[in-house]
């Protein structure tokens, strides 16, 4: 079996930042991600919790693309992060079908 | 008819309404740590369906008595109070709770802004008494949502952009462009458009059903504030004098002021109902983006924990009570 390196991103955010970061992801140079939505959790601030209307989860972004493209968001990130919460886990994957990342 | 006895006739007919015991009941679930949960989904539906129901209600009613001075005079008296409030609540939350530039601040715009659960219950607490009201009132509460929210931005005097960082938010697109405005004002268009005859289409749907509707939101409010309060290990005394004070204040502002430009006691006890609430879907929503270094962990136990709570409980038949003897 063919595997290939790639860069993965794990990146935690609030709600409203979705949509920009979606967009940088893509001028990044990642060609696919995908977006899961937190229900509960704790962080160096406390606990969240989804509740409703209330208070919006936090998002996890997963997005596997090449090196170049990684460097690229984290150095968009490392500004954002400067005055947003949120969180960037960085890793190296092995992936199938590399052409497709 | 004394103050007292009305205003406890009025504490009556408020704590034994259906959509109050729902609350109760919610609050107490959450306070017993039961399961109970009602579904994010459901609940950001039944919001946007209390929304429509107001606004569309509001725009029919609207229509019927056309472009009124009430109207102007109501919405006036609103936009001023929307704006200036904040200025007049971050002193207070900075000298009284020691608050932080930035946290007073998302504060004042959570009590600058209004509260469209808040206003639902007193409309609804007017109607089970007769007391008639303006469908207008409904404009006044979607020209109050966003003033409280920009004068904040006006008292910090800067985006949430630091210096030097190419991440740009869009801060006036979430104030202005919130689902919660889009769906309120876009349906009082809607009701005025279509008026009574866009009533009589919808009027299952945004007549009966509304009660419903509100105590099973309300079941959930009480859930939520319940476990927001458990959870606030930051609310100190003077911010829940504060969260108590400021809407007994802002209400009586209003009330002068309604008695002044001559509102009836439907119109004015909600003006005040509208002064004495506090934002907790608009409002947090905008000031995670336009200020996300002030403390959620402050301004919405404040908003949703207390001053909700407060306001359905006591606030709106005291509100009436007042506005009762004041402008009857």
């Amino acid at each position: 079996m063919q595997l290939a390196k790639r860069t993965k991103l794990e990146i935690f955010v609030e709600q409203h930042a979705l949509a920009r970061i979606e967009a940088m992801l893509g001028e990044s140079g990642f060609t696919g991600w995908s977006v899961f939505e937190g229900v509960e959790g704790a962080g160096s601030q406390g606990g969240w919790r989804q509740t409703g209307i209330t208070e919006g989860a936090a998002y996890l972004l997963v997005a596997i693309g090449s090196e170049a493209a990684a460097e690229s968001a984290l150095s968009w990130l490392a500004d954002y992060f400067t005055v947003y919460p949120g969180i960037v886990a960085v890793s190296e994957v092995a992936v199938m079908r590399g052409d497709r990342f | 008819m004394d103050f007292l006895q009305v205003a406890g006739e009025a504490a009556a007919a408020n704590l034994l309404a259906p959509a109050i015991l729902f609350f109760a009941l919610g609050a107490f679930a959450g306070f017993a740590k039961s399961d109970l949960s009602i579904p994010d989904q459901v609940a950001k539906t039944l919001a946007l369906y209390l929304m429509l129901c107001i606004g569309f209600k509001g725009g029919a009613e609207a229509r019927a008595s056309g472009l009124s001075t009430e109207l102007l005079t109501a919405g006036g008296i609103g936009l001023t109070l929307g704006f200036l409030a904040p200025f007049a609540a971050y002193a207070a939350l900075r000298a009284m709770c020691r608050l932080d530039r930035l946290t007073a601040a998302a504060t004042a715009a959570h009590y600058g802004s209004v509260s469209v659960v808040t206003f639902a219950a007193g409309s609804e607490y007017l109607r089970s008494i007769g007391v008639e009201f303006g469908g207008y009132m409904a404009a006044v509460l979607a020209l109050m949502e966003t003033p409280g929210i920009l004068a904040a931005l006006i008292i910090v005097g800067a985006r949430a952009r630091a210096p030097g960082t190419r991440y740009n938010p869009q801060i006036f697109r979430e104030v202005l462009f919130n689902g919660a405005a889009v769906v309120l004002i876009g349906s009082f268009v809607i009701g005025a458009i279509t008026g009574q005859s866009g009533m009589q289409r919808l009027d299952v749907f945004v007549g009966p059903l509304f009660q419903g509707a509100l105590c099973i939101f309300l079941l959930d409010m009480g859930l939520v504030a319940s476990r927001r309060l458990a959870e606030a290990s930051q609310l100190r005394f003077s911010m829940v004098v504060f969260a108590i004070g400021w809407p007994l204040l802002s209400a009586g502002v209003a009330l002068l002021a309604a008695d002044a430009a001559g509102l009836s006691i439907g119109d004015g006890a909600l003006l005040a109902v509208l002064a004495a609430s506090a934002s907790y879907i608009a409002a947090p929503a905008a000031m995670r983006i336009a200020l996300p270094q002030a403390d959620a962990g402050v301004y919405l136990p404040m908003s949703l924990g207390v001053t909700f709570p407060f306001n359905l409980i006591v606030g709106i038949p005291l509100y009436h009570a007042v506005a009762r003897v004041l402008l009857g």
